[in-house]
């Protein structure tokens, strides 16, 4: 090992994180372990400690609909994700127009109307019509 | 040099083509009434994306910032997805006849072409991990088509296991891109040549693991007999003969170079692997009562014959670098992919039309073998495909299957891996009694029920499968030359 820095040396920091914040909540639990008294009470084992009475099972049902629109949302949400660059690169010109056509521009058309599609699709499909 | 519009439409033809026609399908599939037209949309679009691809430019070198290739080699592996596309579409056209959701099957079908095609051209690790994702999501979907219980068992294992590689594959390529600060697969190697270090072999491992899910290559093929028995018999072919064949292009152009970079006995591991890879998958394909599954093992076998190409560029590469060795293991896997690709899909559509007869005469296990009896009388064209598929399968003249078998044969004695040969040729030996009993069962045994009318679009596909194997076991020259040229892409 010769004193230059590879890309992996800059992780040194991320590794010694993650063992020490691992090793940190392990070494608080075995503490309470070893130091605390343990008397097992009905009380103590309910989900509620202070006094609390559970009212019913903790699995809760979703309508499976969320998850249609949840997926809807991602993809308009990627979109913004990749306008921002979009808009980076358009301002600073760092794509150049061939033939009189702008490349940025037509890239981005391109990928908002295959959007556009895929929205449409959903609508037709019912996918955002809430029962 | 600053590419046009036009520059670029004439390299990627194909992708393009089929891009635009997903998107007019997508709509047309909204407000047709009649959707039966979508089949034969897929089929035109596949057709003169073929056209296209043959003609494209291979010199042009890379293009869109250095993310994508059009060379031979990428020519290569188009032509064999799409030609597996367009069978499979053929086989559709009877299959998903006046299914209400049949336009979403092309779709899907085409968009998996799309991704395998960018796959075959990129040049980038991010672009190629773009298009395996768009190949794979498709064909998670495709596997659960017919929503049928065991359907959805298939298409949910395949998912799985899908998802955790392609974790484990992006996470090898974040980490090659960690160590050599680019996403250009030349670059990488260059640089890793320099600087090889354990993280490098960590990197490599995963992304080995990843490639090697979809090549359903041992210790990574448990998900791949499930996922063919399970899934829809015309996805089935689509997954064996198209799928799978991305994990081999992405392989041959990741781990190929890594291997070269390399420059220990590590290909030693490799053909450990391959050998175990290929004896397994044909002993387990023995015992197998269904069909599609001893179909599905023989796919994994096959899996380890394609993968010989690792091992003999490895040991060509042993102390001073055969050129001309390495060239030549490659091209014969390539014949190999060729070949199976034809036999693999027309075999699983043959399966799939016993199957249609079976579920007609309502019986419950549609792929058990007792339904090939007498196929030979019920069912002629299809048993007679069949056996040719077989035959090529198990590596008789003069199909296509035999020319890849002799190749790889004769790059096994050249690298001097004399052992791998034999285990070679001891398993094709092995293949061959199970293959032959399929045959036993259609030609000399008495049929089960009466004769049959076989669906076109089945008839049609098969035939066309039948035509190829035929005409690259005749005239295989144009077709060597060609696997040639694309494995020296990888060499230079």
């Amino acid at each position: 090992m010769s004193g230059e820095m590879v890309a992996v040396d800059y992780y040194i920091p991320l590794i010694m994180f993650l063992i020490i914040g691992a090793l940190v909540p392990i070494g608080a639990l075995a503490a309470v372990k070893i130091i605390s008294p343990q008397k097992s009470t009905f009380r103590k084992r309910s989900t509620y400690e202070g006094g609390l009475r559970p009212i019913r099972d903790a699995g809760v049902q979703y309508n499976v609909q969320y998850y249609l629109f949840a997926i809807v949302f991602v993809i308009f949400d990627v979109e913004v994700l990749f306008l921002y660059p979009w808009i980076y690169v358009y301002a600073s010109e760092a794509i150049p127009a061939v033939g009189g056509v702008s490349i940025a521009i037509t890239g981005m058309l391109i990928f908002i109307v295959v959007l556009l599609i895929g929205l449409l699709y959903d609508i037709k499909k019912e996918a955002l019509r809430w029962v | 040099m600053t590419l046009g519009f036009g520059d670029y439409l004439s390299l990627l033809g194909g992708e393009s083509l089929l891009t635009g026609l997903v998107m007019v399908m997508v709509l047309l599939g909204l407000y047709l009434k009649n959707k039966n037209i979508q089949g034969y949309l897929a089929l035109a679009g596949l057709a003169v994306a073929l056209i296209l691809t043959i003609g494209a430019d291979r010199t042009m070198g890379p293009i869109f910032f250095g993310t994508m290739e059009v060379d031979p080699l990428s020519q290569f592996f188009k032509l064999v997805f799409i030609s597996v596309s367009l069978i499979v579409v053929l086989a559709g056209l009877s299959r998903y006849k006046d299914s209400p959701s049949q336009d979403e099957f092309y779709i899907l079908l085409l968009l998996a072409t799309i991704g395998m095609m960018v796959v075959a051209s990129s040049i980038d690790i991010l672009t190629l991990w773009v298009g395996f994702e768009l190949a794979s999501l498709s064909t998670y979907a495709m596997a659960a088509f017919d929503k049928e219980k065991k359907n959805l068992e298939a298409a949910m294992k395949y998912f799985i296991f899908g998802a955790t590689s392609s974790a484990a594959m992006l996470f090898g390529f974040s980490l090659l891109y960690g160590l050599t600060g680019t996403t250009k697969i030349a670059e990488i190697a260059a640089a890793s040549i320099e600087t090889m270090g354990p993280a490098t072999l960590v990197a490599l491992i995963f992304v080995v693991a990843g490639f090697g899910f979809k090549m359903a290559l041992v210790p990574f093929h448990m998900w791949a007999p499930d996922t063919y028995e399970g899934a829809p018999t015309v996805v089935t072919a689509f997954l064996a003969a198209g799928s799978k064949k991305m994990g081999f292009v992405a392989a041959f152009k990741v781990i190929l170079i890594a291997l070269m970079a390399l420059r220990l006995e590590w290909f030693m591991a490799f053909a450990v692997l391959v050998a175990i890879t290929m004896t397994l998958g044909n002993v387990v394909a023995i015992w197998q009562k269904s069909v599609k599954r001893m179909l599905a093992y023989s796919s994994v076998a096959y899996a380890g014959y394609i993968a010989i190409a690792f091992v003999v560029v490895g040991a060509a590469n042993n102390g001073g670098f055969d050129i001309a060795v390495a060239q030549g293991g490659l091209a014969a896997s390539l014949m190999l992919i060729l070949g199976h690709a034809f036999s693999k899909t027309g075999a699983f559509i043959a399966v799939a039309v016993v199957g249609y007869m079976a579920l007609r005469e309502g019986k419950d296990n549609p792929d058990d073998i007792e339904h090939y009896a007498g196929l030979g009388r019920r069912a002629p064209i299809t048993a007679f495909c069949m056996l040719v598929f077989i035959f090529s399968l198990s590596g008789i003249p003069p199909t296509a299957g035999f020319i890849g078998k002799l190749l790889v044969w004769g790059s096994t004695i050249d690298s001097g891996l004399i052992w791998l040969g034999v285990l070679f040729a001891l398993n094709s030996a092995l293949s061959l009694y199970y293959y032959l009993r399929v045959i036993m069962y259609m030609y000399m045994k008495e049929p089960a029920g009466a004769k049959i009318i076989e669906p076109r679009g089945y008839v049609a596909a098969m035939v066309v499968a039948l035509v190829a194997v035929f005409y690259i076991g005749l005239f295989p020259q144009a077709f060597v030359d060609f696997a040639y040229s694309a494995a020296a892409v990888l060499l230079h």
